[in-house]
């Protein structure tokens, strides 16, 4: 496997590429578009994990409160939600 | 600025991770110890949970890092004007190239910690939105008929999941990919072909 990658967001680690990817189309925010604001400040966590569990259900049709459990567990690997507990159903 | 001593860290780090993805490739997860991983890189035991809190710490890692390469690459090898067969493609090349890191992240996804499921969840995801995507261009271009994009994306993940599952039955000794990929990829296209008019 190649030990380069392009830039991941790090709050959910989905790669971001085009300008649209980035945070208020800024290719030095840290974070993606979905997961922070245009100013590239991250969104509240319960706000971030609706928004990661919309993905699952969108793209799998994944059930919506195992997508929210799903979005809850992979975000709280990231360093940006470390000890971060959702209080989403 | 970043010092020496940040960079040996984070280089070491890597070290750690490139050995761990290694042996996972060789014998999977299961039969994979930190100590294995302290030899190949020629460090003491100790060194790995300087960088790794935890064994299960270091296997999230690894984890992420097969994820990361799959969507990586495929962002990198797919375009968004792609359609289904050029998509398809990408997607067996990518799987092709950590096959057997693939197939043990699947084999024993359920030994391993719940986030593991959550990123292997996350990337089939990734796979979904952009098959979505190279359906619609057909779609659009009069290439394929309307067809549902989260059971299409689901059937194909399903497809190379089942055969990664059970490399060793398929495609023993061999890639499962290299055997039986173009046919896994022309069954997809059979399901959303146009039916051609009859005279």
């Amino acid at each position: 496997m190649s030990d380069t990658h392009c830039p991941s967001c790090g709050s959910c680690g989905f790669p971001m590429e085009s300008e649209d990817d980035f945070a208020g189309g800024n290719r030095e925010a840290a974070y993606c578009s979905t997961c922070a604001d245009s100013n590239g400040h991250l969104k509240p966590f319960d706000t971030v994990v609706a928004l990661n569990a919309d993905y699952f259900v969108r793209h799998q049709g994944i059930d919506l409160s195992a997508a929210v459990e799903l979005a809850r567990t992979l975000l709280q690997t990231m360093p940006a939600w470390a000890g971060n507990q959702s209080t989403l159903q | 600025m970043v010092g020496i001593r940040d960079e040996q860290r984070a280089a070491t780090r890597q070290q750690i991770l490139r050995a761990g993805l290694e042996l996972v490739r060789q014998s999977g997860f299961g039969k994979t110890t930190t100590g294995e991983i302290a030899k190949l890189v020629g460090k003491a035991h100790g060194t790995i949970f300087v960088h790794f809190a935890t064994r299960d710490a270091l296997v999230i890692e690894i984890v992420k890092a097969i994820g990361s390469s799959l969507t990586d690459h495929l962002a990198r090898m797919s375009s968004d004007s792609f359609g289904l067969d050029q998509f398809l493609d990408a997607h067996l090349a990518v799987l092709r190239e950590a096959e057997e890191l693939h197939s043990a992240l699947l084999q024993e996804m359920s030994r391993l910690p719940a986030s593991a499921r959550a990123y292997v969840m996350a990337m089939q995801s990734g796979v979904s939105a952009r098959l979505g995507r190279a359906l619609q261009i057909d779609i659009d271009k009069g290439l394929a008929r309307p067809f549902d994009k989260v059971a299409l994306a689901n059937i194909w993940i399903a497809l190379t999941n089942h055969y990664l599952l059970n490399r060793d039955l398929f495609a023993p000794g061999e890639s499962v990919i290299v055997r039986h990929g173009a046919a896994l990829k022309s069954q997809l296209l059979a399901i959303v072909e146009k039916e051609t008019a009859h005279v």
